[in-house]
């Protein structure tokens, strides 16, 4: 009978608790739609980054992340390899090396990225063979004309003029202190001008190991996990397993190696919930109105409640209860609206008109995402903040007494 | 128990300083179970103040009354609250109806707040009805009867707790007197046949006549205590 008394209670007052309830109903659906767009933003790009190069967990040997030098590798691959194996929640890895290196054909010359990957093991980490342009993803294998397999970016293809079958000879400094230098064969392209590895020359990882003189090492080890938002603890937990088995290793989630998009990502998130905060904070006010006008409104009425034996607590109980009630009916109401906006955020977005650079990632288009989180929250922290609101009006109502509850008009 | 309701020297003052008006003024009255009382006098005498002070409704400004035996300064809120949904059953002159509850839910609220099995509720609202007279009525809201079907609603009301005394502020004062007359009717059989303990403020001439002691209030101050 609570329950019957507290709807009818908010029937009592159609068009207050209509408008109540619609701002309520807006602040909800917005804080939805915000809450999408952000977390599918992010998510987005937080798997084109990582999945396009970074993977969700990278090693490196002490700070080669921050200052990476030729000979700073890791050595002891093969336990490395064995105790990546073992781990349930590492989907794949793939072993790297990197060298500034000098790239000329011809008569012309480009500065370029030296990448040596393992063919094999790099296309079930990155998306490196899908962004194959021209030609044929490379293999560890040399061409018929006895030269390594290379691939190219688009800026190297365009600076030096030269595509799939041409030659290409680089030249840089082997770990050794020796000069490395080498002619490759292109079989592919990869990317286009706006990729991060548009300057960049990929080399089976062999042959990039011999060229750099560093045998039977790597500089990273790039990993993929079976939950990217886990990544952090992952590689918290996997640094102590590292750590039994070889020494000196760094174990980085992603938060850490792309540290400044993961900076500029959560100062973009915490202004929209500030924003967010600002839209819930003044719908609640409005709530905070239309329970104090309700229990002012029925002072009298609660003395006669208090006089026939109901508890102050009943009284607060009562309030609260209605105003939990008009909430509920609000957010269900939200919910049904969102059904269609989050259709049409997950599977259309908006296609933005000029990319938004994100730390480094470009943003072409915004979509979102439906998970508990997106509804869970703005739905808690309406109720949150009108449970907040009642206590006022509440306190105010079971601890007038009967007396003077009942003389009111 | 020799008396349900019994004060000692309560005065209740409103206001402070120069504006300080007494209310009650040094009141001591005792009321046995099963008594049909009326409190009467002119408006501003003290009649709803008595009763509201008997009713644990509101704190003397000074001296002591018992409920049962019990001195009601003694108790905690929730204990008073508990002890007037259990005890004491109010009829109010405006009904005080919840608007938003039928007839029986308005009956059946109390008994809700005693933790009484649904249906067992049911089986006294019912019965609470039939006894005022309003069967069939029950599933009406307070603003579809008339002011004496209103009344009687809170007449089973304050009933259906099965309180030991009944606090009746001019319960006939907006009714007609036909009305007024048949309801007084009801609680002078319920006073009679279960014993309930009825005491009245009123002005009602009706209900004085058929009160077997009443006590004339004036300006706060006992003035006769007459029991026919």
């Amino acid at each position: 009978m609570i329950l019957k008394l507290a709807f009818r209670n908010i029937l009592r007052q159609k068009r207050r608790s209509l408008l109540t309830g619609l701002s309520m109903t807006g602040g909800f659906v917005i804080s939805v739609f915000s809450f999408s767009l952000t977390e599918g933003t992010y998510g987005n790009a937080i798997d084109f980054f990582t999945r396009n190069h970074t993977g969700h967990i990278q090693i490196h040997a002490g700070d080669y992340h921050k200052r990476p030098k030729v000979y700073k590798t890791i050595e002891g691959l093969d336990s490395i390899e064995a105790l990546l194996g073992t781990e349930n929640r590492i989907k794949s890895f793939s072993p790297r090396v990197f060298a500034p290196a000098l790239a000329y054909s011809g008569s012309e010359t480009s500065i370029v990225s030296v990448i040596g990957v393992n063919p094999l093991l790099e296309s079930k980490t990155s998306r490196l063979k899908e962004k194959v342009q021209s030609g044929k993803y490379f293999d560890q294998k040399m061409t018929e004309s006895g030269f390594f397999k290379v691939m190219i970016g688009a800026g190297v293809s365009r600076t030096l003029d030269i595509g799939v079958g041409d030659e290409i000879v680089l030249i840089s400094q082997g770990a050794d202190g020796s000069t490395a230098n080498d002619l490759f064969e292109v079989v592919a392209t990869v990317g286009n001008k706006s990729s991060f590895d548009n300057m960049v020359v990929y080399l089976p990882l062999g042959a990039a190991q011999e060229f750099l003189s560093i045998y039977d090492e790597v500089h990273e080890y790039a990993l993929l996990t079976d939950d990217v938002s886990k990544s952090r603890t992952i590689a918290n937990s996997f640094q102590e397993d590292i750590d039994h088995v070889v020494d000196g290793l760094t174990v980085s989630p992603w938060q850490v190696v792309e540290s400044s998009f993961y900076k500029s990502m959560r100062a973009d998130q915490q202004g929209n919930y500030f924003i967010l905060g600002i839209i819930i904070f003044l719908v609640c006010i409005g709530v905070l109105n239309t329970v104090l006008m309700s229990v002012l409104e029925r002072t009298r009425e609660f003395g006669v409640l208090r006089a026939i034996g109901s508890r102050p607590v009943d009284i607060f109980k009562l309030i609260f209860i209605e105003t939990m009630l008009l909430t509920t009916l609000s957010i269900l109401f939200g919910l049904i609206l969102t059904i269609p906006l989050l259709i049409f955020l997950t599977q259309v977005g908006f296609l933005l008109p000029q990319p938004i650079d994100m730390g480094g990632v470009q943003l072409y288009e915004l979509k979102g995402t439906v998970s508990s989180i997106v509804l869970i929250i703005p739905a808690l922290i309406i109720y949150i903040f009108s449970s907040l609101v009642t206590i006022i009006p509440g306190l105010r109502a079971c601890t007038i007494t009967p007396r003077s509850a009942m003389s009111s008009h | 128990m020799e008396y349900v309701i019994e004060t000692e020297n309560i005065c209740r003052f409103f206001g402070e300083d120069d504006l300080r008006a007494a209310a009650l003024d040094d009141v001591s009255i005792q009321i046995k179970p099963g008594e049909f009382s009326a409190v009467i006098g002119p408006s501003g005498s003290g009649k709803t103040t008595f009763l509201q002070l008997v009713g644990g409704l509101d704190n003397p400004t000074s001296g002591k009354i018992l409920l049962s035996g019990m001195n009601i300064a003694e108790m905690t809120n929730r204990e008073l609250s508990d002890f007037r949904r259990d005890h004491i059953g109010f009829i109010f002159q405006s009904y005080n109806l919840i608007p938003v509850l039928s007839a029986e839910e308005n009956i059946e609220y109390i008994m809700l707040l005693q933790d009484i099995p649904a249906s067992k509720r049911h089986e006294r609202v019912r019965e609470m009805l039939f006894l005022v007279g309003l069967e069939g009525l029950g599933d009406r809201r307070p603003a579809q009867l008339s002011g004496g079907q209103q009344q009687r609603v809170a007449v089973a009301r304050a009933m259906a707790s099965g309180p030991d005394i009944i606090l009746a502020d001019e319960p006939t004062a907006n009714l007609d007197s036909a009305t007024g007359a048949s309801l007084l009717d009801i609680m002078r059989r319920l006073n009679e046949e279960q014993n309930m303990t009825f005491v009245f403020s009123t002005h009602d001439r009706n209900i004085m006549d058929r009160a077997r002691r009443l006590i004339h209030l004036h300006d706060g101050k006992i003035e006769s205590d007459e029991i026919k």
